[in-house]
């Protein structure tokens, strides 16, 4: 059976500033932390220069304070950008330099000093340093300064600075070098590694060219920071381009993605997973133990139980930590790539930012962000390359039985590990656009054998040729050997970057909002297809009908979601795969389930303000819900399934007359032994109460009074006498909870009445209807001017705002009306059709007993005519909160504001550059930087000379004291 | 992989097959089974579906089954559309050990029927028989003794068990699939991937059940059936004729 979930529905498109943070990859719970405890975010123009040593320029950006980081990103959005956790700064001075200049200078963890020019206005510096202040301070409190120290000891780049900088010696940086170098005491080999240091990183180290690539990363390292306070400077993305050196990746994956932030501040939290969870069983780790043998089996650390070990628990513990993800295929792949390179935990949080932010959605139960992505991509291809497109179309190619697995596994399924790698290197760098990048230039490079595929076979097969020639030249009958050297990895790499480049992180924010509707329907109408197949019955409804019970369903876990299942402690679990969770709704989802399919179950009132007419509808609550809840829950389970739901609407819409009453009938009969007791047919009587409150007129009213009486003297009457006793004599005591009523008793008492039988005729069946409840169902006619202006409110908050201004007018004006609209509607006048001449005959009648007519007094405890209550007066009938009030005015202006904020179009802006760029190998000499300046770009640092001249200037300028 | 690209250059018959059902039933291991008659611990991740090629012949005829073979895990589900659209045939297995396995089975069938290509050929598959048969009749197929080292026996922790013992690990009595098979419109086997048996019945009566000429008639530049056909197996396929016991010598193409 099926489980339903909502999750899709709840999406909510993240804000600029959840982006921003996104994009330096910020822990949301810490940064909501810090909110919190009253630390103020705060971002201002500002231009960086780094000592001098390190030889750059200044660049010119935008510095955002989000406590408890620092970060900082270029003008040009690639140049230049930071995270720097404030712990690992060390001091802040203010510089005293030219007049109107204001500057700061932040010494860091690691020696570096960073230049920081504000150019914003004095004031707004001013306040900027202030709020810097407050986070520092509020960070020096928590004792987070004295953290970095231990942690830094757990990075490979310490070790590999620390060898080298023997032979460094720089007068300016000196003494904070010093510093760094007393804290990285006493580290020898304490730093996390992956399972590579042991069984060899694949590839051949010469080859990659290992030994330079570290020199140049050791340099690099040095100067601009490393770890938590790594500065990336364009040099550090280009060194990343050409592929990180294997030793270091690892942890350059965690500083490129921002994973290493979560495991500074989330200190032994793996272990602790492990070892609450140990011995626990899941669907998740069933599904995890089949693959573990199939997840890089060629890498010989898979072939031994370290390797193997340590991907279980990787794998095992986060789908502890994210249960309701849990563990997806492909997950293995990703685990296993990551652990050649980094140590288990820094895996493990590597994997929770890929889950989470880098790859959201992919991995999860509905497998959403993956059919998005895939989407997006194919939306792409149509875009730059669309005679591929159009190919595809034309011999119903899809796209996606190639691409699918390069996204979810990110390439490293498809190609050898060595490249896959590098991908990832350019992943972790400059982010999932890079995926895209990448599939674009793969189809654009084999654009000509593409259009001459004819099914999805021949694409498959093409594409693992193509996969398989990776390590060959690309250009094997060039004359040039240098490009002859150029093989086809690195001109993958290089058409990704350079004709795709317009493919940037908005164009993909941008492309994922435009289809997330569409692919979260056609997710859900899959799910519902599905669900109504898998039904072990649809009774007597068709496959539409059953869909439209699925439909009310779900807008009802929407409104009232059911409680997660609970995990079961792990001691209970057997871990069987056979009984999935199936989804069940308690009583509050059912109430609102029922509310969509029952007149009665809801209350609406349609009001009449002079502007608007509208019916604001609200759940009904009333013992007769929970009943039927019960009623319908046969396995006593406290709960129902669709399948529940199915089988007790087909109960009761499929019932004519005689049927109908003998539904009612039992679903009172608590014990189901055939009879009502006394209170239960009191109970009963109140039943039809609720049903009838909103009708019009006394009609139903009198009905059930007629019926309790009749119930009663029936009821006595038909009472079994003790033996001799005369059938007239006085009924004997009985109990309230003692056998009454029958069902052929209850059918005369019924039939007695013309209204009740009505009712059971066709007006029960008739109160349920699948077809969705039309929210404001009433016709535009008479509305007004602000009619119109309804019709443009976008949100439903603007649409409340809305309404609870056009009451007020109404209210003002005289004109606000209120009436419920009745459950059944038979009677629109206040007519009262007359009760039948009584079945009884004259030897039946007998007075109804004391005790009846006590009880039955319960009536007149029930408002007989709420159904019309119109306010002139000027008072709401809604009950609005008083704090509430606001002049109309003011309502009108946001009313207007809402409109106007209405978000715009997100217009395609990228376009299809088709530059022919064929000279970019230079001649310089062989080695890495011979690769890396293929991969130069031109940068902007977006400052002019008399900046810049300012910026150097500042390097040199002296702390105001 | 020599063989070219397009399979409508050649004079075969392309037929898409693809394999559904529960994870670890032996979806890839029927796969292997076939294309390489093979018997081993599945070493292939797949992620959305593996797919592989296998010819065939049928009395004078080549055919070219495509096999997309999909991902086990339930929420790949979604996924499997897209691997099942304009497939021709559709084998979908169920473990004779596990019950709840061929709930799955009928619940793939049905969804077939309502979504997929309506000629869609179905067999259903009972696999792991080796499992429920007394330990004379396994060893009755050839070549399986050196294989059983390969099988890592992950989901066979009872091969030794005697042939009553065997019996009673079956959860899926032969009658209620077969039933069930004939009532839906199913071809039915049991099969065993491990010992070989069943396996190439599948694709020959798939074969035999398909319309081909069907087929032929849309597939553009294919339009000679049967011509020139040799008698012999057409490098390396398997033959899926009567006498087909004899020619399991198949292998990847
Ligand atoms: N005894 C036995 N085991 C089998 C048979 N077919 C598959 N298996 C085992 O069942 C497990 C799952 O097989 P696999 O082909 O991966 O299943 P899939 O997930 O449906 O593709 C593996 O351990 C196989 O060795 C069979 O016919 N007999
Ligand atoms: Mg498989």
């Amino acid at each position: 059976m099926s489980t339903i979930s909502t999750q899709l529905r709840n999406f909510k498109e993240p804000t600029k500033e959840q982006l921003t943070q996104l994009f330096f990859s910020l822990p949301p719970t810490l940064v909501d932390q810090a909110e919190q405890d009253g630390l103020e975010k705060m971002e201002i123009n500002a231009i960086v220069s780094l000592s001098d040593d390190a030889e750059e320029d200044s660049y010119g950006g935008k510095l955002h304070l989000i406590p408890p980081y620092l970060s900082f990103l270029s003008v040009d959005h690639k140049s230049v950008r930071f995270t720097i956790p404030l712990c690992t700064i060390r001091r802040v001075e203010k510089l005293n330099a030219r007049a109107g200049v204001y500057a700061l200078s932040l010494a860091l963890w690691h020696g570096m000093k960073v230049v920081v020019q504000l150019t914003s206005l004095r004031p707004t510096a001013d306040l900027f340093c202030s709020l810097l202040r407050d986070a520092l301070k509020a960070e020096l409190q928590k004792g987070h300064m004295k953290l970095v120290k231990g942690f830094s000891k757990t990075c490979y780049s310490e070790t590999l600075v620390a060898a080298s900088s023997g032979m460094e010696e720089n007068p300016s940086t000196q003494k904070l070098q010093q510093e760094a170098e007393q804290n990285s005491e006493g580290n020898e080999t304490s730093y996390h590694g992956g399972l590579g240091l042991k069984y060899k990183f694949p590839g051949d180290p010469r080859r990659l060219r290992e030994a330079s690539k570290i020199k140049l990363w050791t340099k690099y390292l040095e100067k601009h920071g490393r770890n938590l306070t790594l500065l990336r400077y364009p040099q550090c993305t280009r060194l990343t381009q050409v592929g990180l050196p294997n030793r270091l990746r690892g942890e350059m994956w965690e500083v490129l993605s921002g994973s290493i932030y979560l495991r500074f501040v989330h200190p032994g939290e793996y272990l602790r997973i492990l070892e609450e969870n140990q011995g626990r069983t899941s669907t998740s780790t069933e599904d995890i133990e089949k693959d573990l043998h199939r997840s890089l089996p060629e890498y010989s650390a898979y072939q031994s139980e370290e390797g193997i070990g340590a991907l279980r628990r990787v794998l095992q513990a986060y789908s502890f930590k994210n249960p309701e993800l849990g563990y997806c295929q492909a997950m293995n792949i990703l685990a296993a790539a990551l652990l050649i390179y980094m140590s288990e935990e820094q895996a493990f949080w590597l994997l929770e930012v890929l889950c989470d932010r880098l790859l959201p959605g992919y991995y999860s139960p509905s497998m959403h962000g993956t059919l998005l992505d895939q989407r997006v991509f194919e939306s792409l291809v149509q875009r730059c390359l669309p005679m591929i497109h159009d190919h595809f179309q034309e011999v119903d190619v899809q796209l996606s039985v190639a691409s699918l697995p390069w996204f979810l596994s990110l390439f490293i399924n498809s190609m050898p590990m060595i490249f896959a790698c590098r991908i990832m290197d350019c992943f972790f760098c400059m982010g999932p656009k890079v995926l895209f990048q990448v599939g674009l230039a793969i189809l654009k490079i084999n654009g000509e054998k593409l259009l001459e595929i004819q099914d999805d076979g021949g694409f498959i097969h093409l594409m693992r040729d193509y996969f398989a020639s990776l390590n060959e030249s690309a250009y094997p009958d060039s004359q040039d050997p240098r490009s002859r050297a150029i093989n086809r990895f690195q001109e993958l790499l290089l058409i990704s970057f350079r004709e795709f480049s317009t493919i940037t992180d908005d164009t993909i924010h941008a492309e994922r909002r435009k289809y997330r509707s569409e692919i979260i329907y056609s997710i859900e109408s899959f799910s519902k297809r599905a669900a109504v197949r898998n039904l072990k019955s649809l009774e007597r409804f068709t496959k539409d009908q059953g869909g439209l019970i699925y439909d009310a369903l779900y807008r009802a876990m929407c409104i009232a979601p059911p409680p997660a299942p609970v995990l079961p402690p792990p001691s209970l679990i057997l871990g069987s795969n056979d009984d999935k969770p199936e989804t069940r709704i308690g009583l509050k989802t059912f109430r609102v389930f029922l509310s969509e399919v029952a007149t009665w179950a809801r209350d609406e009132k349609i009001i009449v303000n002079g502007f608007q007419e509208r019916v604001d509808r609200e759940v009904a609550e009333h013992e007769f819900i929970d009943r039927l809840f019960f009623f319908w829950d046969t396995a006593c389970r406290g709960a129902l399934s669709f399948q529940d739901l199915v089988s007790g609407l087909d109960g009761v819409m499929f019932n004519d007359l005689m049927e109908n009453i003998e539904w009612f009938f039992n679903l009172h009969d608590k014990n189901k032994d055939g009879y009502l007791t006394k209170d239960e047919v009191l109970t009963l009587s109140e039943s039809f109460l609720f049903i009838f409150r909103y009708e019009v007129g006394d009609a139903y009213l009198g009905a059930i009074s007629r019926f309790m009486t009749n119930a009663f003297e029936y009821g006595d009457t038909l009472l079994p006498r003790p033996e001799g006793e005369a059938e007239d004599s006085p009924p004997p005591e009985i109990g309230h909870n003692q056998p009454y009523l029958n069902l052929a008793t209850f059918r005369m008492v019924v039939l007695a009445d013309e209204i009740l039988e009505s009712f059971f005729e066709t007006d029960l069946s008739a109160s349920f209807r699948l077809e969705p409840v039309q929210l404001s169902d009433l016709p535009a006619g008479n509305v007004g001017f602000l009619g119109d202006l309804l019709s443009n409110l976008a949100t439903d908050d603007n649409k409340k705002l809305f309404n609870r201004f056009t009451d007020q007018i109404g209210k003002t004006i005289g004109k606000h009306q209120v009436v419920h609209r009745p459950a059944i509607g038979r009677y629109k006048t206040l007519e009262e059709p007359k009760a039948r001449e009584s079945l009884l005959t004259p030897s039946m009648r007998r007075s109804p007993s004391k005790s009846t007519l006590s009880e039955s007094s319960t009536i007149t405890s029930v408002p007989s005519s709420v159904s019309i209550s119109t306010d002139v007066s000027g008072q709401s009938t809604t009950s609005a909160p008083a704090g509430h009030e606001t002049s109309p005015m003011t309502m009108v202006q946001t009313a207007n504001a809402a409109l106007m904020e209405r978000t715009p179009f997100a217009i395609d802006d990228a376009k299809d550059e088709e530059e022919e760029d064929e000279d970019f190998f230079g001649d310089e000499d062989d080695g890495v930087m011979d690769e890396v300046d293929a991969f130069l770009e031109a940068h902007d640092n977006g400052l002019t000379q008399v900046e810049r001249d300012v910026a150097k200037d500042l390097l040199n300028a002296k702390p105001v004291s | 992989m020599a063989d070219s690209a397009s399979g409508a250059t050649d004079k075969s018959v392309q037929v898409k097959l693809v394999l559904l059902g529960e994870a670890a039933v032996g979806k890839s291991s029927i796969v292997l089974r076939f294309v390489s008659n093979e018997f081993q611990a599945n070493k292939e991740p797949t992620i959305g579906a593996a797919f592989l090629t296998q010819k065939c012949r049928l009395e004078d005829r080549v055919l070219r089954y495509e096999i997309w073979d999909t991902a086990g895990q339930e929420r790949f589900h979604s996924l499997a559309p897209m691997y099942y659209r304009n497939a021709q045939a559709a084998v979908v297995v169920y473990d004779v050990t596990k019950a709840a396995s061929l709930e799955k089975a009928k619940s793939w069938v049905k969804e077939l029927q309502r979504q997929a290509n309506p000629n869609i050929v179905i067999a259903l598959a009972g696999n792991k028989v080796d499992l429920v048969q007394p330990s004379a009749s396994t060893s009755g197929t050839t070549s399986s003794e050196s294989e059983d080292e390969a099988d890592d026996a992950t989901a066979t922790p009872e091969e030794t068990a005697g042939g009553e013992q065997a019996e009673s690990l079956r959860q899926v009595p032969r009658d209620e699939a077969e039933a069930y098979a004939k009532e839906a419109g199913l071809l039915f086997f049991e099969t065993s991937a491990k010992t070989g048996e069943g396996i190439v019945e599948i694709f020959t009566e798939i074969a035999k059940k398909i319309p081909i000429e069907h087929i032929l008639a849309s597939t553009r530049g294919a339009g000679r059936p049967g011509a020139g056909g040799r008698p012999g197996a057409p490098d390396g396929g398997v033959t899926l004729d009567e006498n087909a016991a004899k020619g399991k010598d198949a292998c990847n193409c």
